[in-house]
């Protein structure tokens, strides 16, 4: 059997066609000339017609093959030489994906499991002089004896990763080419996501994927977060159902354990749990889909965080923009009367959130206080411009700034304008670059002043924490201020960098500051990827994966493994074919004009 | 002095400078000039007598014979033969109206030309000389006189001729049985394009009626080798036959072809003592002339 590794390349056996054409067109109304002697050429002709008729026709179909030749050999034929099971050394990478989907049963059996079975067959296949990696959900391969590989199959679980299958492939790939063996293979165990297959290069070794057994329909939840973030107690969790399954479910959202809000939603739907909290502070909460035959994506876990909202005082000096908003939020519950947070233009005692005084005269004194308070920031000269805002200003991220003062110094950063910092703080007290004025910026003119100051004075002046989701084991990037992740079995520090990975295992994490308070939890949940069941046509495996992967059925796949090293690739023979055919064609119209007989 | 080395110089540079007769009249005075450095004696001379070697001599006319079976020296002496009847036998058929190079003349008006030339060294030696033109069928008739002035009918008759049909040699071979009475000389110029057996076979029946046989065989080089574009439709002028070629696959074998027909008309003229000449028209006309009359003096 032959098959090619460009097959696209056969487009061009049309080409075929152009020596008999020329023929053909060569052949019309040629020039008649007037010659007497035509009876010597007819004699001429009489007797050596058949060798002239014999050798156009050799010319041509030389001219023909020469084309079929070349054009073959482009599209690189491969061909199976040899017979039977022995095979010569062979680098095999394996793929056995356990990554979350794999956890489908499907007619009673898990997904997984028929994969296992699959995997223990092939490893039956392999021989002494093979060399074998393994490459499970993770993507990484693993150098392994056959024996550890059987070991590792008889505890294989569905983890709750999402794989990359093409990835996978391609570093399987790589891996088994580097063994200087002269034959790798890749063999892929997977339910071949569609979701799973990143486009990328065509991996370099041929690959031998197993068709997949029929998957089942599915729903999951693609994601879930608070509304607010902050209740105070009450508020809600808007929770996005996914998958393929077309009925309807119950979404329910439990609290530390108890169902306190339920809805019914189809894949597609956001529903939304409201509910109040039972206390304030941190609380574990998720929400739950009625069971299918996927059940690691039918629960997803937050982290509500439960307070009353902050005491406010604004102070004439901050201006009529802020005071309003100040009143606003405080008649909307968004904040309390009182002075656990004052907005200023000088630095206080307590929570402070401190605007430039409106008389620059003044803000030698403002330094002198922050001095006096061991503050590292100094406001510096003021400067005119027009900037955009970035940073953790939610709302306000790219409000214009026209004046601002330099801030001077080091510490905190939580938004710059131009690289420079705007928005900085130093312990209890958060500055300001800019007055919040139109004269000075287009924000408290524009609709995202109110919710900007609604975040300084509940999460950044009253230190308000954070959540940051991941998928289990990606690696994470901590705020500022996290000290250690609190896992079920001790407390992990987190580096200086913030750099670490997640835990494998879904669920939520609870961030301590260097305080020793909580500051912040982490959401591990699955990838809403791994729920999208429906496998990839061996049309898209091939684009993905490159001309010489198959998808094969049980039978196909225990005829073709160790395929490779019994096929071999026909381009050079047809080269080879090629140029001899050139070569023969050249002698032969070389000798054209017939060799004059003695 | 060009006048008489007209013979030697390119036929179709000679016909540049004037009509046939001049022509005809340049060629014959260059070759007669050169014919008193050679050893030929013309194209109607015959041996007369011996005598004996006289210190001298040329030793070419030793009698190398005679010195073989005598032990003695006589040398051969040669006459001019007086009353010899001559016919000129001329294909003017199309295919003889061709050339391969404008740079080159027809092969008619190259043959017109050899044949003034010719009948004017005949007449001049005193031989009586008559002119036939044939195509497919005879086109003109002279009938041979011996005087001199003879030449301007036979030149105006040649000059008239102009290129006709197809080419049947037989009638007009068989009209010069009736004109030569008696023993003659009969020139056949042709580009043979013709019927080859019933042409030998007529041409050898004058040779059994006892006259000498001279064919000059007019061929244009052009006819030797086959040239033409890639691939070309070859038609007879005179037939309209046609045929498809590729010149550059049937070259050789063409040229094969041609040199063996020729090697066949000499073979089967040698075998019936006919004396054939091959002559291209680019051959200067002395050159032609003198080969001829070497035939023929080696004949006599």
């Amino acid at each position: 059997m032959i098959g090619f590794l460009q097959p696209l390349a056969l487009l061009g056996l049309a080409a075929a066609a152009i020596p008999p054409l020329l023929h053909l067109m060569g052949r019309r109304l040629p020039p008649t000339v007037l010659f007497p002697a035509v009876q010597y050429l007819t004699a001429t002709e009489r007797e050596h017609s058949r060798r002239l008729k014999l050798r156009n026709l050799l010319l041509l179909l030389l001219r023909v093959a020469i084309i079929l030749l070349i054009v073959l050999a482009v599209a690189r034929p491969v061909a199976r030489v040899g017979a039977g099971t022995a095979h010569p050394p062979t680098a095999l990478a394996l793929i056995v994906d356990n990554s979350l989907s794999s956890g489908a049963v499907v007619a009673g059996q898990r997904v997984l499991d028929v994969l296992m079975q699959r995997a223990r067959h092939v490893l039956a296949r392999t021989a002494a002089g093979d060399r074998l990696w393994l490459v499970l959900a993770d993507g990484i391969p693993r150098r392994i004896s056959r024996g550890e590989a059987a070991a590792v199959l008889d505890s294989l679980t569905p983890w709750p990763l999402r794989l990359d299958v093409a990835e996978a492939v391609r570093a399987g790939a790589r891996a088994a080419a580097a063994a200087g063996l002269p034959v790798w293979e890749v063999v892929l165990l997977s339910d071949l996501q569609a979701t799973a297959f990143s486009p990328g290069d065509p991996a370099t070794a041929r690959v031998l994927a197993w068709e997949p057994p029929e998957v089942p329909q599915n729903r999951g939840i693609d994601s879930a977060y608070a509304e607010p973030p902050v209740w105070s107690p009450e508020g809600a969790v808007v929770a996005h159902i996914g998958g393929s399954w077309e009925g309807a479910a119950a979404v329910r959202l439990a609290i530390n354990g108890g169902d306190v809000a339920r809805a019914v939603a189809r894949p597609g739907d956001r529903a939304a749990l409201a509910a109040s909290g039972p206390r304030r502070g941190w609380l574990v909460a998720s929400v739950q889909l009625d069971p299918d035959e996927l059940r690691a994506d039918d629960r997803w876990w937050l982290a509500l965080q439960v307070a009353d909202p902050a005491a406010v005082r604004a102070e004439p000096a901050v201006g009529r923009f802020v005071q309003e908003a100040v009143s606003v939020l405080q008649g909307g519950g968004r904040a309390r009367e009182g002075s656990e947070v004052v907005l200023t233009d000088r630095p206080r005692d307590g929570v402070a959130l401190v605007f430039p005084p409106h008389d620059p005269s003044l803000i030698g004194s403002v330094n002198r206080a922050l001095a006096a308070r061991g503050i590292g920031w100094r406001y510096g000269e003021l400067v005119e411009g027009e900037w955009t805002l970035t940073g953790e200003v939610g709302p306000a991220e790219g409000a214009v700034i026209y004046r601002r003062y330099r801030m001077r110094g080091s510490g905190v950063v939580l938004a710059r304008v131009g690289g420079e910092p705007w928005l900085v703080r130093a312990g209890n007290q958060v500055l300001v670059a800019s007055r919040m004025e139109e004269r000075w910026s287009a924000l408290p003119i524009s609709a995202a002043f109110i919710p900007f100051l609604d975040l300084l004075i509940n999460r950044v002046a009253a230190t308000e924490s954070w959540t940051v989701q991941a998928a289990p084991g990606a690696a994470v990037v901590f705020p500022p201020g996290a000290e250690a992740l609190l896992l079920w079995g001790g407390p992990a520090v987190i580096p200086g960098d913030g750099r670490l990975a997640a835990p494998l295992e879904p669920g939520v994490y609870l961030v301590r500051g260097t305080g020793g308070d909580t500051v912040g939890a982490l959401e591990v949940n699955h990838d809403y990827r791994e729920s999208q069941l429906a496998p990839a046509s061996p049309r898209v495996v091939r684009a993905t994966l490159g001309a010489d992967a198959h998808v094969l059925g049980g039978q196909a796949l225990d005829r073709e493994l160790f395929g490779g090293a019994r096929r071999a690739e026909l381009t050079g023979l047809l080269i080879a074919a090629a140029i001899l055919a050139a070569v023969a064609e050249l002698a032969l119209a070389s000798v054209g004009r017939l060799k004059r007989r003695e | 002095m060009t006048t008489a080395r007209m013979d030697l110089l390119d036929p179709y540079e000679v016909a540049q400078l004037g009509d046939i007769e001049l022509v005809a009249r340049g060629v014959v005075e260059g070759f007669l000039a050169g014919l008193h450095r050679s050893p030929f004696r013309g194209f109607s001379v015959e041996f007369a007598e011996h005598r004996p070697y006289q210190p001298g001599d040329e030793l070419r006319y030793l009698d190398w014979k005679i010195l073989a079976r005598a032990d003695r020296l006589f040398v051969k002496q040669y006459e001019e033969e007086t009353n010899l009847r001559s016919m000129i036998v001329l294909d003017v058929s199309r295919s003889m109206d061709w050339a391969g190079s404008e740079r080159r003349l027809t092969k008619l008006e190259y043959a017109k030309r050899l044949v003034a030339a010719l009948a004017l060294i005949l007449l001049r030696q005193r031989d009586a000389t008559g002119l036939i033109g044939f195509d497919e069928e005879v086109r003109a008739v002279v009938r041979a006189r011996a005087r001199h002035r003879h030449w301007w009918p036979l030149l105006s008759a040649v000059v008239s001729l102009t290129a006709g049909g197809g080419t049947v040699a037989e009638p007009a071979l068989r009209q010069v049985t009736d004109l030569l009475r008696r023993r003659g000389l009969v020139i056949f110029v042709s580009d043979l394009l013709l019927d080859r057996d019933l042409a030998l076979l007529a041409l050898q029946y004058l040779r059994h009626r006892g006259h000498q046989v001279t064919v000059f065989h007019i061929m244009d080089p052009g006819e030797l080798s086959l040239e033409g574009p890639p691939e070309a439709r070859f038609e007879d002028p005179e037939t309209g036959d046609s045929l498809v070629a590729r010149p550059r696959e049937l070259r050789t074998v063409y040229e094969d072809t041609v040199h063996r027909t020729i090697q066949q008309w000499r073979a089967a003229c040698r075998g019936g003592g006919i004396d054939y000449h091959h002559v291209l028209t680019d051959t200067p006309f002395g050159y032609v002339l003198r080969r001829a009359a070497a035939s023929r003096s080696r004949l006599g």
